[in-house]
């Protein structure tokens, strides 16, 4: 579904160039996840937007669908860390965004995924009178409402506390398995790393590449957190993190 | 009381929402407030100039505005549309103009320059010549005061677009925004706020340029606006203070105009502060 061959992103040109991300390749086949874990300021972001259609590449492809990237698509939705809500529109209006930018889409509506999120109450509530989880809930929502077909996440569930993270953690279990799209997570919580992707891609410090892949077949179920593998994979996780940084 | 009890009860002051008689009850103390410190000083300055009357008391100006009423009111209304149509000239161009260039990098670079240069430059200066252009008429006074504030709101709304949160832009963009669209979902709404703020200020702003407009030149004593009837009544000062009474007026419903619309055009700022 989602393919980038030799991606690399500079900020600026010539002498004075930034590379932020470093000949990274990566596949996620459909409705499979990918989480990429890295040091902070690595370029996760730039990489994320870059497959977002918000940054064009310095060089390299991606592709999605079978289609190279050339801007924001149709069929991808990006979950910004604040949630990206806008504080000028009710809940019901930041869940129905691209309606309001007149694209249309078929199946979902928006309040079916309120409904579904458990926001249908507050749907007339402006962001700052949420709690933080309820924000990105709403962040969710608003992706979920275009039917997408790829998912690109970027630590949407930072700095909320343990319980309502996990919580969350579980929903969006729930909801991969209920809508089938393909998921691209970048966070730098390891245990959310290993809950939520079937492979997780540790990048090197900055600029990002690939430094080791590890594969979490067992993920899926809600109670894996408790279970020996997911264990093994938080373990192998942290030392590949620690040789990082 | 300790310095955490008075942030717990400022913070709760702050969210609660009071309704419009307390407010109107509020606004009627002030007022009452504001006659009782003018009848001292007023008494203050008769008897240190020796029983010469350079402050009138308040009753004398009411009792002016009575009297010269139907005088006073068209003077009123003349002042009140040449105020309103220069401030909404004003605003219809600067804070498109300003938006534009705070959001568009090299729109910026382009003509910021310019705004640099001649926004100092006090625009009574050039009154001289714009009553050469515009003659001596309702036109030139409009114009003054919407060169003045035109300048006034270009700046503001030039910072206000900068100051944008780049997360806002970047959520629009990737849902698939276009140009136009992110002014009229992030642009326009996120600088609403602070553009309103320094229409307050222009408020201010625009009658003191209005005064001088008024009183430059020649005076028309029938239509030429409360400026011109108060430097007419130069040799009656509960006349002279009727004048400026009105003009405290007309401030003052422009400014409710403006909190109106700011409830109604910024319903979300008073959604955080209710929750908060
Ligand atoms: N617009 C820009 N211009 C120049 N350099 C930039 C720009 N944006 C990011 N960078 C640099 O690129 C690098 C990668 O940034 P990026 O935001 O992708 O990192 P990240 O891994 O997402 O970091 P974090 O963990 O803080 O979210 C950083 O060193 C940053 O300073
Ligand atoms: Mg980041």
């Amino acid at each position: 579904m989602i393919a980038l061959r030799d991606v690399v992103v500079d900020y600026g040109r010539g002498a004075r160039a930034v590379r932020a991300v470093d000949r990274v390749t990566l596949d996620v086949p459909r409705g499979q996840s990918v989480a990429l874990i890295g040091p902070s300021g690595c370029g996760k972001s730039t990489l994320l937007f870059a497959v977002a259609g918000l940054i064009r590449p310095t060089a390299g492809e991606i592709r999605i669908a079978d289609e190279s990237v050339e801007g924001p698509r149709r069929d991808t939705a990006l979950i910004l860390q604040n949630a990206g809500l806008l504080p000028w529109k009710t809940v019901w209006q930041n869940a129905n965004l691209s309606l309001f930018l007149g694209r249309e889409y078929p199946k979902l509506t928006a309040d079916a995924v309120l409904e579904e999120l458990g926001l249908s109450d507050v749907k007339n509530r402006y962001p700052s009178e949420l709690s933080e989880g309820m924000k990105r809930r709403v962040g969710i929502a608003r992706a979920l409402s275009t039917s997408p077909q790829v998912m690109l996440m970027d630590e949407p569930l930072a700095s909320l506390d343990t319980l309502t993270k996990e919580r969350i953690q579980d929903l969006f279990l729930k909801l991969w398995a209920r809508h089938a799209f393909s998921f691209v997570l970048v966070t730098h919580d390891i245990e959310e790393a290993a809950f939520l992707g079937q492979r997780i891609v540790v990048l090197s410090a900055r600029p990002a590449s690939v430094k080791a892949v590890v594969d979490n077949p067992k993920m899926g179920g809600l109670d894996y957190r408790k279970a020996p593998a997911f264990r093994d994979v938080v373990l192998r996780l942290r030392t590949e993190l620690e040789r990082e940084t | 009381m300790n310095r955490a009890k008075r942030a717990g009860r400022w913070l709760v002051e702050r969210a609660e929402d009071r309704g419009v008689w307390r407010h109107v009850a509020i606004y009627a103390a002030s007022v009452l407030l504001l006659l009782l410190f003018w009848e001292v000083a007023s008494v203050v300055i008769r008897s240190l100039k020796g029983g010469r009357e350079y402050l009138p008391n308040p009753i004398v100006a009411i009792r002016e505005m009575i009297r010269l009423g139907p005088l006073l009111f068209t003077n009123f209304w003349i002042s009140a549309w040449r105020l309103v149509l220069a401030i909404l000239i004003a605003f219809a161009t600067g804070y498109p103009l300003g938006l534009l260039v705070g959001h568009e990098r090299r729109l910026d670079e382009l003509i910021s320059p310019i705004i640099y240069i001649v926004y100092p430059i006090p625009q009574v200066a050039f009154i001289l010549i714009l009553f050469l252009i515009f003659g001596i008429g309702h036109p030139v006074k409009v114009a003054i005061v919407a060169i003045a504030l035109f300048f006034q709101l270009l700046v503001s709304a030039r910072g206000a677009a900068k100051q944008i949160s780049l997360e806002h832009i970047t959520s629009v963009l990737s849902a698939g925004a276009s140009r136009w669209q992110v002014y009229r979902h992030v642009v326009l709404p996120a600088t609403l706020p602070s553009i309103l703020t320094s229409l307050r200020v222009s408020i201010g702003l625009g009658m003191a340029f209005l005064y001088i407009a008024e009183t430059a030149g020649a005076i028309d004593p029938e239509r030429g606006g409360l400026g011109s009837f108060i430097k007419n009544s130069a040799y009656n000062t509960g006349a002279q203070f009727a004048g400026i009474l009105a003009m405290a007026l007309l401030g003052f419903c422009l400014y409710i105009i403006i909190d109106i619309v700011e409830r109604i055009v910024c319903r979300w700022t008073y959604a955080a502060r209710r929750s908060s």
